[in-house]
C-alpha cells in the first residue's frame, strides 16, 4: 500500500510538472507554427493543427530585401556557420590553453555577422539585429568591469560608505525607468547623440549597475579572504591580487551575472523606443510591426518573434546551470 | 581593506550611478514643477504644484492607478504561491528536472514584447485559447478594452513565475537534508515540515523574491504598451500612461509626465522603506 502511495504521488508530481511545462512552452510552439504557415491558414476559426502548408514566406518578409530569397541558400550558411562553431567548440575541449579556441569562435561569429549582408540582400531589420547585438555586448562589458571592481570593494570594506552604497543602490534598483528616461533624453538631445547606440548603452549600464553590484558582491563574499591576504603576503598588491588571484576563481559568478545583464540589454524596450529615432533594436522593430489590430502580420510577427528568442534560447542552454546558480546566489545573501 | 583601497575599487561604479542615475533623477523631480513641452524643450516656466493636480484630477492617472495596484496584488502572491509549490514539486524529482527547469526558463528569458505578442496571439482571433474558449462557450474570445486587464495578468503570472520557481529551487538546494530528516524522525508529517523546516529556511529568500517582484510588477510597461497597441488605453498601467503622457502626441507634456514619474516613484518607496531599513539594519550588523 505504501508503495503504491509513493508511485502515485510520484505521478501527481510528474503530471504537475508536465502540465506546467506545458502551459509555459505552449506559446513558443504556437508562435512557432505560425511562422511557417501562410496567412490564410492563421486567422480560420478552427485552427489548423497539421496538414496545413508549410511555407518561410514570413521569416523571408522580415528578413529579407529580396522576396524572391532562396531560403535553402540561407540555410545552407547556418548549417556552415553551425558547424565550423561546433568543431571549433569540440577541438578547444583537446587543448589545455583554450583562449585561441574561444577567440576562433568569436571571430566566426564576427565574419558571419559581416558577411551575411554581403551574400543576402537584407531588410533594415538586420541591421536592428546588428545593433542588439553591439548594445548588448557593450552593456555587458561595460557593466561587469566596472561592478567588478565595485562588487570586490563593497565584498571586502566593512566601513559604513559601503552600507550606504548598497542601500541607495536598491533603492535605485526600485525606481520605474520613466524616472530617468526624459533626462536621458535632453542630455542626449543637447549633446547630439539622440538616436545612437552609446546612449542606449550607456542608460543600460547605468540602471543594471545597482543589480550588477549587488550580484557579484555576493559572488564575491563567497570568496575566502584568506586566498588574496595569501598573494598579497606574497608580494602582490592589492590590485595584482585582484587581478590574478580572484578574478579566475570568480569565472562562474561572472558568467552568472554576464547572462543577466545580457537579457536585461537584448530585451529592453522602453529605452530604445525612447532614445533611438531610427537605431533601434529588435524589440522595438517588433513592436511597430504588430501594431494595431493587424491579422496580417500575424505570420511575420511569429517569424519575427521566433527569429529574435532563438539566439537567447541557444545561449541560455548553453548556460543554464550557471544562470540557475545565479539565482540562488543573489538569493541566499540577498 | 583600507578607505582609500575600497574608493579606489568604486569609483567609477559610484560614479555612473550618480552621473546617470542621481543626477536625472534630480531633473526629472526640478521639471516636475514646470509647464514643459516635448515639442521646445528649452522653453519652461515655473507652476509650483500644478503638474501635481493636474494628474490628481485625471481620471485616465487613477484608470492606471488602478490596473497597476489590481496588477500587483494579484501576480505578486499568486506567482509566490505557484513558484513555492512548484519548486517544491521540482526538488522532489530527479528524472527530467534539467528538461523541467529549461522549459520553465522559457518564460522568464524572453523578451518581454515578444512573450507579450506571443501570449497574445494565443488569446486573439485564431489563437489557441480563443478557439479553445469557442469550443466551451460557444463564443470565440476576443480581447476587449473590459477583459484585457485579465489577459494582462494571466500574462504576467506566465512571465514571472519562472523566476520564483528557480530561486526557490535554489533556495531548497542548500536546505541540508539532516535538518530533514531530523524532522521526520520527531514524527513531522509533510505539512508541519513545510512549516517548520523549510519555510524557516526559505525566509530571506522569500522576502527577496518578494521585493524584487514588487519593483517588476510595479513598473510594468512592456506587456501593457503591447496590449494598448490592440485594445487603448484600457490596457495602460502607470509607466504606459506616463510614457504616452510625456512622449506621444504633438504636445507631450513633458512636465505633467515628470510629475506622474515622481508620484510613481512615491508609491513604491512608501511600500519599500520598511524593506530597505530593514536591509540597512542587517548591512551594519554583518559589519
Amino acid at each position: 500500500m505504501k508503495q503504491f502511495r509513493l508511485a502515485a504521488s510520484r505521478f501527481g508530481i510528474h503530471a504537475t510538472l508536465f502540465v506546467t511545462i506545458v502551459l509555459t512552452s505552449v506559446p513558443f510552439y504556437w508562435a512557432a507554427q505560425n511562422s511557417i504557415k501562410f496567412t490564410r491558414d492563421t486567422i480560420k476559426s478552427t485552427p489548423t493543427f497539421w496538414g496545413f502548408s508549410v511555407t518561410a514566406d514570413p521569416y523571408r518578409k522580415f528578413w529579407f530585401d529580396n522576396q524572391e530569397q532562396n531560403m535553402w541558400q540561407v540555410g545552407l550558411f547556418f548549417v556552415v556557420l553551425i558547424a565550423s562553431v561546433a568543431t571549433l567548440a569540440l577541438v578547444r575541449k583537446r587543448f589545455i590553453t583554450t583562449w585561441p579556441f574561444t577567440l576562433a569562435i568569436v571571430a566566426a561569429f564576427w565574419i558571419a555577422l559581416t558577411v551575411f549582408p554581403k551574400i543576402f540582400d537584407m531588410n533594415r531589420e538586420f541591421d536592428f539585429f546588428v545593433n542588439s547585438i553591439f548594445v548588448t555586448v557593450f552593456t555587458v562589458i561595460i557593466s561587469i568591469s566596472i561592478g567588478l571592481l565595485a562588487g570586490y570593494g563593497l565584498a571586502r570594506y566593512s566601513g559604513l560608505s559601503g552600507a550606504v552604497i548598497l542601500i541607495v543602490a536598491l533603492g535605485f534598483r526600485a525606481l520605474p525607468r520613466t524616472a530617468f528616461v526624459l533626462p536621458y533624453f535632453f542630455v542626449a538631445k543637447e549633446l547630439g547623440i539622440l538616436d545612437s547606440r552609446l546612449v542606449i548603452v550607456l542608460a543600460l549600464v547605468a540602471i543594471n549597475q545597482p543589480f550588477t553590484i549587488w550580484m557579484l558582491r555576493s559572488f564575491f563574499m563567497e570568496i575566502p579572504r584568506e586566498i588574496e591576504e595569501a598573494a598579497m603576503m606574497d608580494g602582490a598588491t592589492r590590485l595584482q591580487a585582484f587581478r590574478m588571484v580572484i578574478i579566475p576563481i570568480m569565472w562562474p559568478g561572472i558568467i552568472a551575472t554576464s547572462l543577466f545583464t545580457m537579457l536585461l540589454a537584448y530585451n529592453e524596450f522602453l529605452f530604445v523606443r525612447v532614445l533611438a529615432v531610427t537605431e533601434w533594436t529588435l524589440p522595438v522593430a517588433i513592436s511597430a510591426l504588430t501594431g494595431g489590430d493587424s491579422a496580417g502580420t500575424v505570420t511575420e510577427a511569429a517569424a519575427a518573434s521566433v527569429s529574435i528568442t532563438l539566439p537567447i534560447i541557444i545561449v541560455i542552454l548553453i548556460f543554464q546551470k550557471h544562470l540557475v546558480k545565479g539565482l540562488g546566489a543573489g538569493a541566499v545573501k540577498g | 581593506m583600507n578607505r582609500r583601497t575600497f574608493a579606489g575599487f568604486t569609483w567609477p561604479s559610484v560614479f555612473v550611478m550618480s552621473a546617470l542615475m542621481v543626477f536625472p533623477l534630480v531633473t526629472t523631480i526640478y521639471l516636475s514643477f514646470h509647464r514643459i513641452f516635448l515639442r521646445d524643450l528649452g522653453e519652461r516656466e515655473w507652476i509650483g504644484l500644478g503638474n501635481y493636480t493636474d494628474v490628481l484630477s485625471d481620471p485616465a492617472f487613477w484608470d492606471a492607478f488602478r490596473l497597476t495596484i489590481l496588477y500587483v496584488v494579484i501576480v505578486v502572491p499568486v506567482h509566490m504561491v505557484l513558484g513555492l509549490g512548484l519548486a517544491t514539486l521540482l526538488d522532489r524529482v530527479k528524472r527530467g528536472r534539467g528538461i523541467y527547469l529549461a522549459a520553465m526558463l522559457l518564460p522568464f528569458v524572453v523578451t518581454p514584447v515578444v512573450g507579450t505578442l506571443l501570449v497574445r496571439d494565443l488569446f486573439d482571433r485564431g489563437g489557441l485559447i480563443s478557439w479553445l474558449w469557442d469550443v466551451v462557450t460557444d463564443d470565440p474570445f476576443v480581447i476587449t478594452s473590459g477583459n484585457v486587464k485579465w489577459v494582462i495578468i494571466v500574462h504576467g503570472i506566465w512571465a514571472i513565475t519562472p523566476f520564483a520557481v528557480i530561486t526557490f529551487f535554489a533556495g531548497l538546494q542548500t536546505l541540508p537534508e539532516e535538518r530533514v530528516e531530523a524532522a521526520s524522525i520527531d514524527g513531522a508529517g509533510f505539512w508541519a515540515t513545510q512549516r517548520f523546516v523549510v519555510l524557516p529556511h526559505l525566509r530571506s529568500l522569500t522576502i527577496f523574491v518578494l521585493l524584487i517582484t514588487i519593483m517588476d510588477a510595479y513598473r510594468v510597461f512592456d506587456s501593457s504598451f503591447v496590449f494598448g497597441q490592440s485594445v487603448g488605453q484600457a490596457a495602460h498601467t502607470l509607466q504606459v500612461y506616463n510614457f504616452e503622457v510625456a512622449l506621444t502626441g504633438q504636445i507631450g507634456r513633458v512636465g505633467k509626465g515628470n510629475a506622474i514619474a515622481v508620484i510613481t516613484i512615491i508609491g513604491i518607496f512608501v511600500v519599500l522603506i520598511p524593506f530597505l531599513r530593514k536591509s540597512y539594519k542587517e548591512q551594519i550588523e554583518e559589519r
